[in-house]
């Protein structure tokens, strides 16, 4: 398949190729890379200050961690990852990829590249147990929205609500650990009346990935190698390969943090980012914003950082203290205060139905579009490769 | 917990009602079966409703039990205590005609009769035993029927007094203008008002409490039949359904995916319409997803199935990995052919109400399943190519291609696109790669260019090599005819350097019936040939490099003949231009090693003018004896394993040397002296030169000693 990325980067990449093209068949094609360099590096540290300022400032935009602010995070990475395309491959001559340092940070990049590709799987099979947690916070939703709100209204709605909180609770905690697939702990009203029929069995919501596979690892493995070019390299060709590999652990961990991913321990470390590069400013401050969060909730045991399970959290608590005190008919007053927060979680749980689905197709393209290019580099590589092999 | 809050949940004012209930609660468990001793406490108006209360469901247990009894006490009794069926009448007929008024209704003249709460009772009771486990679900059929009926009155009882309320609600503002008038009125209307809602709240406890149990059933009988078709190790998963469970009722059967059996799909069912008519959908949704989610997983497991990571694909040993690919070849046709069929019909049958529903449900469960298992063939196609992936790479191609066929009927029109295209892309990626590794063939080939030479001109393991490997492909030919047409194209699109047959263009009109594929392979048969070419230069003896040439001809021709499926792509024609050729090295050989030797043998120059010169003709066979002792030597140590080729060579050099050296013995030896002479100069009888052919080409040094044996 044809690349489809010019489609949306068009002007941008055409720039390039145009440029490039005149260029390469001259010889003093170093001021026009340097230019193009230092237009990718604006470019994203733009797109990332924009993320940052729609964080703290509007509060009608997408707040940091929703599902909206990750689909433009996509967005984003989507588009760093044409542009980075197009100032390193597009048009340029095979033996110059293959030339060190690049023979080295390439394929480092590319490793990036795959492990990535099982984070994307990783959160795509978390978002799927996040829609099963939506779907407990319909639930209450349903319940406590008609008047009068009797009893039996109030007892569902607890008890979804309860499952709720648990259940989020364990895919944090145990998400795909390695014994943790069948616990089972009884909730179920029936406690030990009824021991053949065993009360309810929490199970968890997610699928598994591999065994022993660690999000946290991964990324760690990912950023642990990633260092800024220096000197010379720091103007060539090894800076936006820098920049790419930033921007995808970035977002890796980002995805990570934000959805249930098998095993997170450690994810709260910081990203070794260079705090001097200005395009790096914005991820920066966003990596502390997000980092904070994690770490004030990593004890206390949560979901993940998604903007609308952390409300769902917040609501979903309030609704089962309110629950455990409820005597029909209630007071008009505290009923009030319950509707709105009702319509809170109403207004929640719609945009996560809005939102997830695209979401997880967007990794999906995500992950094709990784893949695509990762086998696009490999054949540059090999082709460079063939260059430079005697030919008999 | 629950039943405190039950209870305590009760509204205070409800007295008469409150009572009821918790005495039929405490003497549901309490007392027995004994009718004849309840029965005569009728006279009390008041106690006879708790009689009814408590009577009734024993009344009907009895009934279901022994119903001829159950009607001669029935009609005994001066006021008959009241059963759950005939309620549901009464229940019905009320719900009816509100149902048909419901648009034109004078709140004020709503009456709840009193056979609600009578049935109220009754429903409540019926679920307490439930609850409690004395009454178990799936033991007696007309119980749990009658408990769904019952559920099922609750539900629309809600549903009709919601109605009620709204415009309760609205008539009471209406009223309001002059209600100070009448406080009497005013009262009264409160009053009922509050006994409406006391009456809602009560209703919707009661489906609540329902509900929950049916939710923990369907809860149940899910995992039952999870892990009952976890723990039967004997079936691989792919086994012949059992039709029925008959006497042998809850042991281990051996089923078809899911496992579930019939009359479980039915509870399922039943329970699933009552919770979806009571809108308690999402709980019934939820825990089919998990339990469902679950099944797979196991069933992945049981598969032997095992997930890898991408990045840990990209690592393995291709040993390991290649193990992995039967088993995810066995996995996804499982998948494709037998669970997912399997489980939407499963959906399907549970959730028969509403279609539109099991689709999404199906869909969410079997998508994920689907990406994680096209990951394994996406990363599995990443890995650096080898040739000897091609063929493992070609078997995953061919069952994803096969599959995507059958995704029509699997999947709701909606989303078919989708996983389409997602098994697509896992595919071209696998048929891309496959296209390379095949083109990369070449490669392997110009890049085998040692310096030595294969011993006796044997077949170079080369040709063996890429022969073998080519046959072994064309037992894929048709997929890699499809690779080949689908790819290349993309190849093409896609620019640079890529297979070379497009470039053969000046030949393309010729060839442009003959697919990519083909073309291919002529090709690397092409190069290989140039290969062997260059190889045989490497012999110093221009008879042994054509001896070499034979051989790998030989192979190459022979083997194949020998496939069908290649010789149907390398053609007939093909095959009779190599077998040409193969003559023609032949003739090359004859020339190169016995030309020289024939012409010591030729009468020309031994006859002058009818005078044989003796010395000349003791030349003659001295020369002769020494080339031939020479060829012998040197020529038997040459290989040609091949034994038809071998006895084709022999025969064709005695063919041209004996009849001359026999005709040559014959007319000249005369003029040697007998004796000495004629031994000197007369070392083989043609027999011995036939024998000493026949040591040709078998590899072996034969010398001096052979001539002994001569």
């Amino acid at each position: 398949m044809p690349a489809t990325t010019e489609n949306n980067q068009g002007s941008f990449l055409g720039r390039i190729s145009i440029r490039r093209n005149q260029v390469m068949s001259m010889d003093g094609s170093h001021d026009q890379e340097l230019e193009d360099l230092e237009l990718f590096q604006r470019h994203v540290g733009d797109r990332f200050s924009e993320l940052l300022s729609s964080t703290t400032d509007d509060p009608s935009n997408d707040a940091l961690l929703s599902i909206g602010w990750l689909r433009r995070l996509l967005d984003e990475l989507l588009c760093c990852e044409a542009e980075f395309k197009a100032v390193v491959m597009m048009g340029r001559d095979p033996s110059q990829i293959a030339k060190p340092p690049l023979d080295r940070l390439l394929p480092e990049l590319l490793d990036r590249v795959v492990k990535s590709l099982d984070i994307c799987n990783a959160v795509t099979l978390g978002i799927d147990a996040v829609r099963n947690l939506q779907r407990l916070a319909e639930i209450a939703v349903a319940a406590l929205e008609p008047r009068p709100m009797g009893d039996g209204q109030v007892r569902r709605a607890k008890k979804a609500l309860n499952s709720l909180v648990t259940a989020m609770m364990h895919e944090d905690r145990e998400c795909g650990s390695t014994k943790g697939t069948e616990r089972s702990r009884s909730f179920g009203r029936r406690g030990n009346a009824n021991k053949d029929r065993g009360g309810g069995t929490f199970r968890s919501l997610s699928w598994t990935m591999a065994r022993n596979w660690s999000a946290a690892k991964q990324i760690h493995a990912m950023s642990s190698n990633l260092a800024a070019p220096r000197g010379n390299e720091a103007t060539g060709l090894p800076s936006p390969i820098y920049i790419m590999s930033t921007v995808l652990v970035f977002v890796m961990w980002t995805l990570a943090a934000a959805i249930p991913c098998q095993e997170r321990n450690g994810l709260g470390t910081h990203l070794p980012f260079q705090r001097q590069l200005t395009w790096a400013q914005p991820m920066i401050s966003l990596q502390e914003k997000i980092a904070e969060e994690w770490k004030k909730k990593e004890k206390k045991g949560s979901v993940g950082l998604l903007e609308e399970m952390q409300k769902i959290e917040k609501v979903g608590q309030f609704l089962i203290d309110f629950a455990e005190s409820y005597q029909f008919p209630g007071e008009s007053e505290r009923l009030e205060e319950v509707k709105a927060h009702v319509e809170e979680l109403a207004d929640i749980c719609r945009k996560m139905d809005e939102g997830l689905e695209p979401l997880q197709l967007q990794i999906r393209e995500v992950f094709h579009r990784l893949v695509r290019t990762r086998t696009e580099f490999l054949h540059v590589l090999d082709q460079a490769g063939k260059l430079s092999a005697p030919t008999v | 917990m629950e039943k405190n809050l039950d209870e305590q949940s009760i509204p205070q004012k409800d007295e008469e009602n409150n009572t009821n209930v918790d005495d039929t609660s405490k003497s549901s468990l309490s007392e027995t079966n004994d009718n004849v001793e309840v029965k005569p406490d009728d006279e009390n108006k008041n106690v006879d409703d708790v009689v009814h209360v408590e009577g009734e469901p024993k009344e009907e247990k009895k009934e279901e039990k022994e119903s001829e009894e159950g009607v001669t006490v029935e009609v005994t009794s001066p006021e008959t205590p009241p059963n759950l069926e005939k309620v549901l009448e009464d229940i019905d007929r009320f719900l009816a005609i509100n149902e048909n008024n419901n648009n034109n209704v004078n709140p004020n003249e709503e009456k709840i009769p009193e056979c609600v709460d009578k049935f109220l009772d009754l429903v409540e009771e019926k679920i307490t035993k439930y609850d409690s486990g004395e009454t178990k679900w799936g033991e007696v059929m007309e119980e749990d029927s009658s408990l769904l009926e019952g559920v099922n009155r609750v539900s629309k009882m809600v549903k009709l007094l919601s109605t009620m309320i709204i415009e309760f609600q609205y008539g009471e503002k209406e009223a309001e203008g002059d209600a100070e008038k009448e406080n009497e009125k005013e009262k009264d209307e409160k009053k009922e008002k509050r006994d409406q809602l006391m009456l809602v709240n009560r209703v919707g406890a009661i489906q609540q409490r329902a509900m929950s149990y049916l939710e923990e059933e369907f809860r149940m009988l899910m995992e039952e039949s999870r892990n009952q078709n976890k723990t039967d190790s004997d079936s691989k998963g792919k086994n012949v359904a059992t039709s029925e469970s008959s006497e042998n009722e809850s042991t281990e059967m051996v089923m078809e995916f899911p496992g579930f059996k019939e009359e479980v799909i039915t509870s399922l069912n039943k329970i699933a319409c009552e919770m979806l008519f009571a809108g308690y959908d999402s709980e019934c949704y939820h825990i089919y997803t998990v339990s469902r989610k679950h099944g797979f997983n196991d069933g992945l497991n049981k598969l032997g199935y095992e997930r890898i990571s991408m990045d840990e694909v990209q690592k393995m040993q291709w040993e390991s990995l290649e193990r992995e690919i039967p088993s995810w070849i066995n996995t996804f046709k499982e998948c494709a052919t037998v669970w997912f069929p399997g489980e939407r019909k499963l959906v399907a049958s549970i959730f028969s109400d509403n279609q539109s529903v099991a689709d999404t449900l199906y869909t969410e469960l079997t998508r994920v399943v689907v990406f994680q298992l096209l990951n394994f063939a996406e990363s599995v196609a990443m890995t650096k190519r080898a040739a000897e992936k091609l063929f493992k790479y070609l078997d995953m191609y061919e069952a994803l291609r096969d599959t995507i066929l059958n995704l029509e009927k699997l999947y709701p029109e909606n989303i078919v696109d989708d996983i389409k295209a997602e098994i697509t892309s896992a595919k071209n990626r696998l048929g891309e790669v496959a296209v390379l590794i095949f083109c990369e063939l070449e490669n392997s080939i110009k890049s085998d260019s040692g310096k030595t030479p294969v011993a006796g001109g044997a077949v170079h393991p080369l040709t063996r090599y890429i022969v073998n490997y080519l046959r072994l492909a064309c037992e894929y030919k048709d997929t890699l005819e499809e690779v080949f047409r689908e790819h290349s194209k993309i190849e093409r699109a896609d620019s640079t350097s890529r297979p070379h047959y497009e470039n053969d263009n000046q030949q393309s009109k010729e060839k442009e019936n003959t697919s990519p594929f083909a073309a291919q392979l002529t090709r690397v048969m092409e190069l290989l040939d140039a290969n062997l070419e260059g190889k045989a230069k490497l012999y110093k003896e221009v008879p042994l490099s054509c001896i070499f040439m034979m051989n790998n001809g030989r192979y190459i021709v022979q083997k194949i003949k020998g496939s069908a499926e290649i010789y149907a792509v390398m053609g007939e024609t093909w095959c009779r231009k190599r077998s040409t050729e193969l003559r023609t090295y032949h003739k090359n050989y004859q020339v190169e090693t016995w030309s020289k030797i024939l012409t010591c043998l030729s009468p020309k120059g031994l006859s002058d003018n009818g005078k044989v010169p003796k010395p000349v003709l003791k030349e003659r066979f001295k020369t002769f004896n020494a080339l031939f002792d020479e060829i012998h030597k040197t020529q038997s140590t040459w290989v040609v394993s091949d034994e038809q080729l071998q006895s084709e060579l022999r025969v064709s050099i005695s063919a041209l040397v004996i009849p001359a050296y026999r005709s040559f013995l014959g007319r000249f030896s005369q003029y040697l002296d007998p004796g000495r002479q004629t031994e000197k100069y007369i070392k083989f009888q043609a027999e011995d030169i036939e024998n000493y052919i026949d040591d040709l080409f078998d590899g072996n040094p034969h010398t001096a000693q052979v001539r002994k044996k001569a």
